[in-house]
């Protein structure tokens, strides 16, 4: 938990908060708390209330109940430049009829900051983002990673204790994204302020940030630690959203040693650890298995392969070579994707084929308990999840 | 090139429409260049007898041609007005009609009906008011109501088509910054809006100059320049009016260059900021 907040802190509290546009809640009763300096994702698909939250904490959408509170403060309906917040905008809203300096010198301008003090501080953080070169040049003359770089520059002359990052990357062709979300991170460990970026892409989430809040329809499904996020999803559609994870799901037969035994479909038998708690005879249960803990064996064309607890039988439906494993997702015959991520070297020495019958095994120590169903009930409400991060 | 040669009958079918349409605008209006150059001598029609300037000398001096340079003058001054109000007032009204407010589509239709009702009945409707109500009509005071009926609309429907391209988020990023209302408008929106404000403006100011229907009877005693020439129409039977036509038209292209011109500087400015900053 973060320590009680200082004045100059950047941590950020969202606290029951509830948005309405109109007829439409995009934001219902959330709470949330950011530590000063860190680097937090809000992941979520479009409409999830993700950018909602952004643009209360900057500012320029008022909550319609509840309280945003940075360094402790509550700042509703102070101005952004009190607020100690800068925002990054999308589209990056680079003034076009200035240069690259007088864009980053803006905020001083606005302040009344003569123009060799601003210009001087300007270039400073030009030179920070290797853009001093291109101090004379107009926007529109840059390339969008440049642009991205002087819309970082111009936000951070402001000296903000919380930058605010409105789907920073989607602007960027595949390699350049790569290459700045990298630099993101760098920056933000070198400031040491709080950073909150917004994105729909989990791999980028995962990839720059401390704290992962994966929102659904205006609430949070799970704030956790990037490889929390990753390893340990909270429920299904956490797992399923962020990937990587294969769901497994069925009605409980025997509980024993804190492991139940669950029949999926067409006679799929797993288990699932479920710890302390005791699931009811006949109730659903969910659970998880990572794509690179499931291994594939080929079954011979006519035989009969020894299933059990822990495997299933499907057909394999694609293939796709993501260079370090290769992706195999099976056809079951229960409509859940099962997918298997199978190290290059392993699934070079056995090759497989579209079409191929093959078993898909693992081990019960892998499988993760997911918080479907009733087993919900039984544990903490989402909405009070608290993000906490190293 | 190839494949030039299976252009579809439409392709022809248009280019044989857009040389009908060229020759019908360009064609009588060279003819009346051409004519306003005529000798002292010549008459209305061709053959020229003699290339002179006599018939512009005698725009200005000649008394019972009527008051060409007063009315010049005039249509000018009047252009001008209704430019700058109508830039002024379509501007600030396309930014507050960015947010809908109670009323703000009657508003509007309120406002764009003005564009279907007949000119000739609302400059005689205004000149009627005014005469009931006992006050005098003058180009600049009714003439002036009756163009602004015209030239409004048009600017109004012009800034939804400039604002429309305008990302508000420029707006949000200056506010984030620290810009206070007013240094948001002064230093982000006015500069990125500027070359569709100025359209606006020569809009205005070439529907002013033209105008004759709502003018003609709400001008009062004196006349525009459109309802001049008209006169002249009628009771001039000289070349003058061929180089009244040459000289008014002249004017119309100054205006356009001078408007062009102050977009191609605004463009320049911002290029040449990429070489000297402010």
């Amino acid at each position: 938990m973060a320590p009680s907040a200082s004045a100059a802190s950047g941590e950020v509290a969202v606290v029951g908060v509830t948005k309405r546009f109109g007829e439409t809640t995009a934001v219902k009763d959330l709470s949330l708390t950011i530590p000063h300096g860190s680097y937090c994702c809000l992941l979520g698909p479009s409409g999830c209330g993700k950018t909602t939250i952004l643009r209360m904490i900057a500012g320029h959408e008022k909550p319609t109940s509840g309280d945003i509170r940075i360094g402790g403060q509550s700042v509703l309906g102070l101005p952004q430049i009190e607020r100690g917040t800068a925002m990054m905008f999308q589209s990056y809203a680079l003034f076009p009829h200035r240069s690259v300096l007088d864009n980053v010198a803006f905020a001083l301008k606005m302040r009344g900051a003569s123009t060799a003090d601003r210009h001087a501080k300007a270039r400073e953080l030009l030179t920070k983002v290797q853009l001093e070169k291109f101090a004379d040049r107009l926007p529109a003359q840059l390339s969008g990673g440049q642009q991205q770089r002087v819309a970082l520059a111009r936000a951070l002359i402001t000296n903000p204790r919380v930058l605010l990052l409105d789907e920073p990357l989607s602007a960027l062709d595949e390699y350049l994204r790569l290459r700045m979300r990298g630099e993101l991170r760098r920056v933000q460990k070198e400031l040491g302020i709080t950073f909150v970026h917004v994105t729909h892409t989990q791999l980028e989430a995962i990839a720059v940030a401390d704290t992962v809040v994966v929102m659904a329809q205006g609430h949070i499904e799970q704030a956790a630690s990037a490889r929390d996020i990753f390893v340990a999803p909270r429920n299904a559609y956490v797992a399923r959203f962020v990937g990587g994870q294969n769901v497994l799901s069925g009605s409980v037969e025997s509980v024993m040693n804190g492991v139940a035994a669950v029949a999926g479909k067409n006679g799929v038998r797993y288990a699932i650890p479920v710890g302390e708690l005791r699931p009811m005879r006949g109730s659903p249960l969910w659970g998880s298995i990572r794509r690179d803990r499931v291994a594939i064996e080929k079954v011979a064309p006519g035989a009969k392969p020894t299933t059990g607890l822990n495997a299933v039988v499907g057909e394999v439906h694609t293939l796709e070579n993501q260079g370090s494993y290769v992706k195999v997702t099976l056809d079951l015959a229960d409509s859940e994707e099962f997918v298997a991520h199978v190290a290059d070297e392993n699934f070079f020495a056995h090759p497989l084929d579209i079409g191929e019958r093959v078993v898909a095994r693992w081990s019960a120590s892998d499988v993760k308990l997911l918080e479907d169903g009733p087993i919900a009930e039984e544990r903490a409400p989402a909405g009070t999840a608290m993000a906490t991060a190293g | 090139m190839h494949g030039d040669d299976t252009r579809p009958w439409t392709f022809y079918a248009f280019a044989a429409f857009f040389t009908l349409f060229v020759l019908f605008l360009y064609g009588p209006m060279i003819v009346i260049y051409i004519l306003s150059f005529q000798g002292p001598n010549g008459g209305m029609t061709f053959p020229l007898n003699g290339v002179s300037l006599h018939w512009f000398s005698a725009l200005v001096s000649q008394t019972r041609v009527g008051d060409i340079a007063g009315s010049f003058v005039r249509s000018i001054g009047l252009a001008a007005i209704v430019a700058v109000i109508t830039v002024v007032l379509s501007v600030l009204a396309g930014l507050a009609f960015r947010r809908r407010f109670r009323g703000s589509a009657f508003a509007f239709y309120l406002a764009i009906a003005s564009l279907i009702m007949p000119g000739l009945f609302v400059g005689l409707g205004i000149a009627l008011t005014f005469r009931l109500l006992g006050l005098p009509t003058e180009w600049f005071t009714t003439g002036l109501g009756a163009q602004l009926t015209w030239t409004l609309p048009f600017g109004l429907l012009i800034m939804f088509a400039v604002l429309g391209r305008f990302n508000r988020s420029y707006e949000e990023a200056a506010t984030d910054l620290g810009a206070t209302n007013w240094q948001k408008v002064r230093e982000v929106t006015l500069p990125i809006l500027l070359p569709g404000i100025i359209g606006v403006a020569l809009f205005g100011f070439t529907l002013s100059y033209d105008e004759i229907a709502r003018t003609a009877l709400a001008a009062g005693a004196r006349n525009t320049l459109p309802l001049e020439i008209w006169a002249m129409t009628t009771n001039v039977t000289s070349p003058t009016l061929y180089a009244v036509g040459a000289v008014t038209t002249i004017v119309s292209f100054i205006v356009i260059i001078v408007a062009l011109g102050s977009i191609a500087i605004v463009q320049r400015r911002r290029a040449a900021a990429g070489m000297r900053t402010e």
